[in-house]
């Protein structure tokens, strides 16, 4: 049984099997939109693994007693869990895919051990699920197939997080056995990341891309740890409407050991500088644009620019679940009647 | 909060400004119904009124009032009693220290609302769905008014009539017809300004509509997108400059271009012209071209000293010597027309692709509408407020020579000093003595008159008008102060809170990009040649005439106007940062202050302190 894949093989459509983010990087790759290259975990893979260590027995018993408000035990269950989960090794089948790709990465990369990002790819859309089962697992700079098998374990232990398993109490669904797919794609080194819409989030207005950048790999930005540089641009002109440099205090670094990210302060002459030039706008314009034309909705793309190059890269693309409620004022009947409104002569006398 | 606020709103009293110093008895130089008259202080004191510093940047001389008073009866005529726009009747101005405050005058009574509404809706009906036709109709008319003004004579007065009056039996004395002559002067400007505002209001409507209907669906959509894919390519106004281009490039191909240098004055240049049969032949062009395009004003057209192009060469030789320049230097000096074009169009087609479908029939048809009133929107400025009235001054000016001629002025442009009233009084006189053979008491009554009021003006224009009097209102509801001068609720929201001064100055955005330089404030277009290269031009309002400075200045700030101003147009074509409509920039900022023109934001930020002078 094949349980990894390619990125660039994967479509929408595989989505039920590798998960959202594995299948969406997949479409970006499709539109030739440029993305780290990388290949997926199937969800089949945690259920090998499941099967084969024998956990599974172990995991019903740990949950038989669990009930929705018991904190504790639900503490309990999920330290028993993941305890056995750590112990318990990556079946051959597994470990032999994750290696066989690994190592064309390492052919692509032209470095033995490349640095890659390892993430949980969560099954179902809405994300705000994905959050609470715990499917949001980051590893970054990890190198070697060893260490990425962990991180990959790592991912599927975070499925008996004691908030994945409250979660999954609450809606009374702790039987379903839960399944994630996995993610692993090459590092970039970014020297700016962020996340940018495809749309204005706050005014809801389809023609600006609103961008949030910082120094440093993604971390900082999408945990929320420092407060990003704002740009709000016309995807029609690539002109900045309105921008808000901030102090940025912290970013992350690839560990100087090579393994794993580093947070450290920003030093203070690039605190306060402003991290993207009007050049790299325009490339984020194109593409926000190109996102948005795959997708044909409005999306929320992490990206990363390469350090040392002018390389732009998408790393995730989601879509943008919840836009303002804008007042809706029906258009207008016509444009006649548009112009009387303006003057104030819609209002006639009634009969 | 300023423990010194005034009582009344945040903004001072009308009835709370001092004379400034020296200028008193200025109130002389306006009709008694232009002042906040104690008799009419109930009412007056309770309403809003906000500095008109677009169109009256500079204390008014008293002659110049004329161009108050007909633009505003012939506003208000067709606003009120023709169109009946329903919830605004005329606007009201008031003057103080000479300089002029507006106030629009709202219809409340719902039902008087309706009434209007009815008739709006039929009078403006007709004019949107004949608008070419009777735009073509208007035009013909202007161009049969100009006609009309150039044949105006204005007589002299003879030792003897000549011997047609008693052979002929066909003519009038000279005493008839100079005050005939002049009161014929005086109706064909008032004609002027009927024309002038037959189309405007609905011209600006269409296009107010069009704007607010993008701003509903795209709320970030910057203002000169809005502006960018209504705007004409082929504008009459672009014309002037354009010619000018031409005859740049055909100075170069036929080897004249040597008399183009840079100091030289317009006649230096002609009379070395005139040496060679390149120059001739070249000068003979420039002659065809002169009618109409030098027809341009040196500034917005008010006041009697914007003389046309034609008056004074200066600025169109200023502006050739610029372009042949570059033309040796390799430059592409044209307007990048199908550029301009394409942007235009891909705009359109970009903002109505991002539109649900609902929307999107009524958005292309309000901006076929716009792209259709558009042309006189840009047009008109160049009939009336160019044309017509740098001509109508120059007709005045006969009349200030016959009354200097004969000794009532010591010089031709001082009658600009007396009220209209008052040269009809002088020339009353004046054809009264020229028939008796008496003693005119003209000489001795009004220089003296003209002295002090030469004195006050110049005291009066080093005096800061507050942008606003009288109430602050809650909400500015009047479409038409919204429309036509951008003073919004939060434009007089943000007038009021820099009431206590600040370092920051808020606009339209007008022209995006960010840039900090040293200011050159111009008050007047006197001003325009101390403009130096790289400096920011901060300044009232400015006028298409002012064209050859914006390739000097890296940014541009005014006071008044709206993205759709002259500035703003000339900003985002010269790709220079612009904040339009600060309210009081060229009152707070200094010649030679440091400052930040954030043109996305709309933001000017004055850095640290003056270092120069305000006066050159």
């Amino acid at each position: 049984m094949t349980h990894c894949l390619p990125l660039v093989e994967l479509r929408s459509t595989d989505e039920p099997r590798f998960g959202g983010k594995s299948a969406s990087l997949g479409e970006l790759l499709a539109a030739e939109i440029p993305v780290p290259p990388g290949f997926a975990l199937a969800t089949s893979a945690f259920r090998e693994f499941i099967a084969e260590s024998g956990l599974d027995g172990r995991i019903a018993d740990a949950l038989a007693h669990v009930s929705p408000g018991d904190i504790d035990a639900i503490g309990a269950a999920s330290h028993a869990i993941s305890e056995a989960m750590r112990f318990a090794p990556v079946p051959d089948s597994v470990r032999e895919e994750i290696a066989q790709h690994y190592a064309e990465l390492a052919q692509a990369a032209g470095d033995a051990a490349p640095p890659v990002a390892v993430r949980s790819s969560a099954l179902g859309e809405d994300s705000q699920d994905a959050t609470f089962a715990g499917q949001q697992e980051t590893y970054l700079w990890v190198r070697e197939v060893d260490h990425v098998c962990d991180a990959v374990r790592d991912c599927w232990v975070s499925l008996y997080s004691a908030p994945a398993i409250s979660y999954r109490a609450r809606l009374e669904r702790a039987d379903i056995e839960p399944a994630m797919g996995v993610t692993v794609q090459l590092m970039v080194d970014a020297a700016v990341s962020g996340v940018m819409f495809t749309c204005n989030p706050v005014s809801g207005d389809p023609s600006m891309v609103a961008i949030n950048a910082s120094w440093g790999l993604g971390l900082a930005v999408v945990g929320g740890e420092v407060t990003p540089d704002d740009y709000l641009v016309s995807k029609i002109t690539r002109e900045i409407v309105r921008e808000h440099i901030n102090a940025k205090q912290v970013e992350y670094v690839p560990d100087a050991g090579g393994r794993g990210a580093v947070r450290h302060e920003v030093p203070a002459e690039r605190r306060d500088a402003r991290c993207l030039d009007e050049q790299v706008i325009g490339s984020l314009i194109d593409v926000a644009r190109a996102v948005e034309r795959h997708f044909k909705s409005h999306q929320d793309v992490e990206w990363a620019l390469a350090r040392g190059g002018e390389e732009l890269f998408v790393v995730q693309s989601r879509p943008v679940t919840a836009l303002p409620k804008r007042e809706h004022t029906p258009p207008p009947r016509s444009a006649i009647a548009a112009v009387m409104s303006t003057f104030g002569a819609d209002r006639t006398k009634p009969d | 909060m300023a423990s010194s606020a005034p009582a009344v709103g945040a903004f001072p009293s009308p009835y709370a400004i001092e004379t400034p110093p020296g200028c008193e008895g200025w109130q002389d130089m306006y009709p008694y119904y232009a002042l906040f008259d104690e008799r009419r202080r109930t009412t007056d004191e309770n309403r809003f009124w906000f500095w008109n510093s677009m169109h009256f940047p500079v204390p008014m001389p008293a002659f110049d009032a004329i161009c108050i008073d007909s633009p505003y009866q012939a506003v208000g005529a067709w606003q009120n009693r023709v169109f009946a726009v329903p919830p605004a009747m005329g606007i009201d101005y008031r003057c103080v220290n000479g300089y002029i405050y507006i106030s629009g005058n709202p219809v409340t009574d719902p039902a008087k609302i309706a009434e209007r509404a009815e008739f709006f809706q039929k009078r403006a009906g007709h004019y949107y769905e004949n608008w070419n036709e009777l735009y073509a109709k208007w035009r013909a008319k202007m161009e049969a008014l100009i006609a009309e003004l150039g044949e105006l004579q204005v007589p002299s007065l003879p030792e003897y009539e000549p011997d047609e009056v008693v052979f002929e039996h066909d003519r009038n004395t000279a005493f008839y017809e100079v005050l005939d002559c002049y009161g014929r002067a005086l109706r064909l400007g008032d004609l002027m300004w009927q024309n002038h505002f037959e189309f405007l209001l609905l011209g600006y409507g269409a296009y107010a509509t069009f704007a607010d209907l993008c701003k509903a669906n795209l709320p970030d959509i910057p203002d000169q997108h809005i502006a960018q894919m209504v705007a004409g390519i082929d504008v009459l106004l672009f014309k002037p400059d354009s010619e000018l281009r031409r005859l740049a490039r055909l100075a170069i191909d036929s080897g004249a271009d040597g008399a183009f240098v840079e100091g030289r004055t317009p006649a230096q240049i002609e009379a070395e012209l005139a040496q060679t049969d390149a120059g001739k032949a070249w000068l003979a062009e420039l002659e065809q071209v002169k009618d109409p395009w030098f027809n341009m004003a040196t500034g917005d057209g008010l006041y009697h000293y914007y003389r046309s192009w034609l008056d004074d060469p200066s600025i169109p030789y200023a502006s050739l010597i610029g372009h042949i320049a570059a033309l040796r230097a390799g430059e592409d000096i044209d307007r990048p027309t199908e550029e301009i074009q394409r942007e235009r169009d891909r705009l359109a087609a970009e903002y109505g692709a991002l539109l649900s479908d609902e929307a999107r029939g009524p958005w292309g048809d309000l901006l076929a509408l716009s792209r259709m009133v558009f042309p006189y929107v840009e047009e008109h400025k160049f009939f009336c407020d160019y044309w017509f009235l740098t001509r109508w001054w120059n007709k005045i000016r006969e009349f200030g020579a016959l009354l200097a001629e004969h000794g009532f002025l010591e010089d031709g442009e001082d009658l600009f000093q007396l009220t209209r009233h008052e040269v009809a009084t002088a020339l009353d006189e004046l054809v009264l003595t020229w028939a008796t053979g008496g003693e005119a008491l003209g000489p001795k009554h009004w220089p003296p008159i003209v002295a002090r009021r030469k004195q006050i003006l110049e005291r009066l224009g080093e005096w800061t008008p507050p942008p606003a009097l009288g109430v602050t209102p809650e909400a500015v509801t009047d479409p038409m102060t919204i429309m036509l001068w951008g003073v919004t609720t939060e434009r007089v929201q943000e007038w009021a809170r820099q009431q206590d001064g600040g370092s920051e100055l808020n606009g339209a955005p007008a022209s995006p990009g960010v840039v900090e330089g040293v200011a050159r404030v111009v008050k007047s277009v006197h001003e325009i040649a101390d403009v130096r290269d790289g400096e920011i031009l901060v300044c009232s309002i400015t006028s298409p005439a002012w064209a050859p400075i914006f390739s000097k200045i890296t940014a541009a700030v005014t006071d008044i106007g709206g993205v759709m101003s002259h500035a703003a147009i000339v900003c985002r074509e010269y790709g220079l940062p612009s904040v339009v409509g600060t309210g009081r920039a060229t009152a707070q900022i200094r010649t030679g202050q440091k400052i930040r023109v954030d043109g996305s934001a709309g933001v000017v930020t004055l850095l640290g302190g003056a270092e120069g002078s305000q006066s050159a």
